[in-house]
């Protein structure tokens, strides 16, 4: 059984290379995958927090972990099939090249 | 604890599946239109659902309801009601129902209508199903619930490229404000054990806490933020809005933004604002925080609509301003402040949504959004910009308008002994007046003479003017007599702030 410090170190760097990669990538599916990272930061952190004591797992957490998962697999679909549209428009993945984004 | 039934949500899930399936038919068949009577019979279904739970909640001694399937509420998840969450599922389907109906010849032009109502109504059961949740759970379910279908419903119309662009950057900062949602509330779900509001509210050990509560803190003022769009994470609004469908700008305007600020002001008042004197300077730190917040918003949001040609992105830039008077409401923090809050997002929701949609009117008949295209257009639409006249002036504050009456309570709250935040006051005027500078020329180009002779333009159908006069009529009775819905935001903000202690108690018991 690990600390739960090493658990939120991971958690934290995470949502850093989460952020990084949705502020310094410029590929459509590159940001969604951002998303993805920083969601799966925060799903570690409900289980690390959820199986704390030893002996002891709250299911709340963990079920919520679940529900999450599906959830963020619902919000990665829908963004990809906006990416697969604007590709038809623009014939480009890079969102610099979308005419009126400002990030 | 089985102390109601919420039909509300039960009517907004079964019109949602019944839509879509009899779009679908109705797809096949290429003709009929029993989907739009459908959704507007179970919109009104819900709402009269939530008056019966009005009504049951004003029954109670304390005001408050649990339901929960299972496990009680430490194992299991529940939904808890107060009238605070009465009011917001009340306001969103008061709006809805407008919607509803303007959508029926709206839209009709439009391919998938099965999917449009069916998503409408997920949407609307997302806004319904975050004012009733108790517990973390529930709440991210529908949060969830509504930020996808209105990812889906910004992009509706995918075959022009405005609408794809805008609804791929509301769902990246959306989803990401969610996201990090989810991660504060994992760290107070760490702090206390378990994803109870009222749990997360007594159980957390504040004194040991240090970074942690600041850090969670922040996040979870980033992920609503995002979604109410207070200032320096408001930058979808502006493109999501106009390019949306008009009746989901209105719906996203007048509800959804608020949906966002309903959530930071439960999750703030239930779990930070009770403890906050056991952090460094934590009250006056709040106070001040969202003080800033609200100058900050309402000023961005007032200047930068003033540069705007294009109608629909001006009421986008407004909406942002309107946030930014309702946190003075939450920055005062007294019983007062909130109500004038609560009162403004319900007079909010009509005046925007009339905006919205008598702008969607003139839109479809021009088909531009650029304001200068649209001189003279009043002579040839008069009902429909009589209501856009009354709307922005409702928007602008204007005496004998609903927008008057929460403003004054909202501007006054901050001069309450206790709160002596003269200077937001002063702002928050200034701003109002300042608002009228883009409102008024908006009139004055539709009522101007014509220069070319846009001939052939006729008024907007009689389905889309039925719900724009009722609004404009409503804006001017409740701006004359606001006492009905005065009294439902007098007990949305009393069980906010004196019912605190029952709301946390009633599941810990």
């Amino acid at each position: 059984m690990l600390e739960i410090q090493v658990y939120l170190i991971t958690v934290l760097s995470l949502l850093v290379i989460g952020l990084y990669c949705m502020t310094f990538k410029s590929n459509m599916i590159r940001i969604l995958i951002g998303i993805e990272i920083i969601l799966n930061a925060a799903n570690l952190s409900f289980i690390a927090f959820s199986a704390r004591m030893v002996g002891y797992v709250d299911l709340m957490g963990q079920s919520l972990v679940v529900m999450s998962i599906v959830l963020g697999g619902s919000v990665i679909a829908v963004g990809l099939t906006m990416v697969v549209n604007a590709y038809k428009h623009y014939k480009t993945l890079d969102v610099k090249e979308l005419r009126r984004l400002r990030w | 604890m089985f102390e109601f039934i919420p039909y509300t949500l039960i009517f907004l899930f079964i019109g949602a599946v019944t839509t879509l399936s009899v779009g679908i038919i109705e797809e096949r068949l290429g003709k009929g239109r029993v989907k739009e009577w459908l959704s507007i019979i179970f919109i009104a279904l819900a709402l009269g659902g939530s008056l019966i739970l009005y009504n049951e909640i004003t029954s109670k001694p304390l005001g408050l309801m649990v339901f929960s399937i299972g496990n009680e509420p430490p194992l299991g998840s529940c939904l808890e009601v107060d009238r605070l969450s009465v009011f917001m599922a009340f306001s969103t389907l008061f709006l809805s129902l407008f919607v509803g109906v303007y959508s029926f010849s709206y839209m009709e032009h439009d391919t998938r209508l099965g999917e449009y109502y069916s998503l409408l109504l997920l949407m609307m059961a997302g806004m319904v199903g975050v004012a009733l949740a108790g517990d973390f759970f529930t709440f991210f379910i529908f949060w969830e619930l509504m930020c996808i279908s209105s990812y889906v419903l910004v992009a509706f119309r995918k075959e022009r490229w405005g609408p794809i662009e805008a609804g791929f950057k509301y769902l990246v900062m959306s989803s990401l404000g969610s996201v990090l949602i989810l991660l504060g509330m994992s760290f107070l779900y760490g702090m206390a054990g378990n994803v109870n509001f009222a749990y997360m509210s007594v159980g957390i050990n504040w004194g040991a806490a240090g970074i942690w509560a600041y850090l969670a803190f922040i996040l979870l003022f980033i992920g609503f933020g995002v979604k109410a769009a207070i200032v320096p994470m408001h930058t979808w609004l502006p493109d999501a809005h106009p390019e949306a469908p008009s009746p989901i700008s209105a719906m996203l305007s007048g509800m959804v933004i608020e949906t966002g600020l309903y959530g930071l002001i439960r999750v703030f008042y239930v779990v930070f604002m009770p403890n906050a004197t056991l952090l460094p300077n934590g009250p006056e730190m709040f106070k001040y925080l969202f003080a800033i917040f609200a100058v900050i918003t309402m000023s961005i949001g007032n200047i930068m609509a003033l540069l705007q040609k294009d109608i629909k992105r001006l009421l986008a830039y407004s909406s942002i301003a309107q946030i930014g008077y309702m946190l003075i409401g939450v920055a005062s923090g007294t019983t007062y402040g909130l109500l004038g809050s609560f009162l403004h997002i319900f007079n909010h929701s009509l005046m925007k949504g009339l905006a919205f949609l008598a702008s969607g009117a003139l839109v479809e008949r021009v088909e531009t959004r650029n304001l200068d295209e649209m001189k003279g257009l009043g002579r040839f639409m008069p009902v429909t910009t009589i209501t856009l006249t009354i709307s922005l002036l409702g928007l602008g504050g204007v005496p004998a308008t609903a927008g008057f009456v929460s403003k004054f309570i909202l501007f006054g709250s901050a001069l309450a002994p206790g709160v002596d935040m003269w200077w937001l006051t002063l702002i928050g005027v200034l701003n109002s007046a300042f608002s009228i500078a883009y409102y008024l020329p908006i009139i004055r180009t539709l009522i101007a003479t014509p220069t070319g002779a846009p001939s052939g333009l006729k008024e907007a159908p009689a389905s889309m003017l039925i719900p724009m006069g009722i609004m404009a009529i409503l804006i001017v009775v409740l701006g004359v007599y606001p006492q009905p819905i005065l009294q439902l935001a007098d007990g949305a903000s009393k069980a906010l702030t004196e019912g605190l202690q029952n709301y946390i108690l009633k599941i810990l018991l």
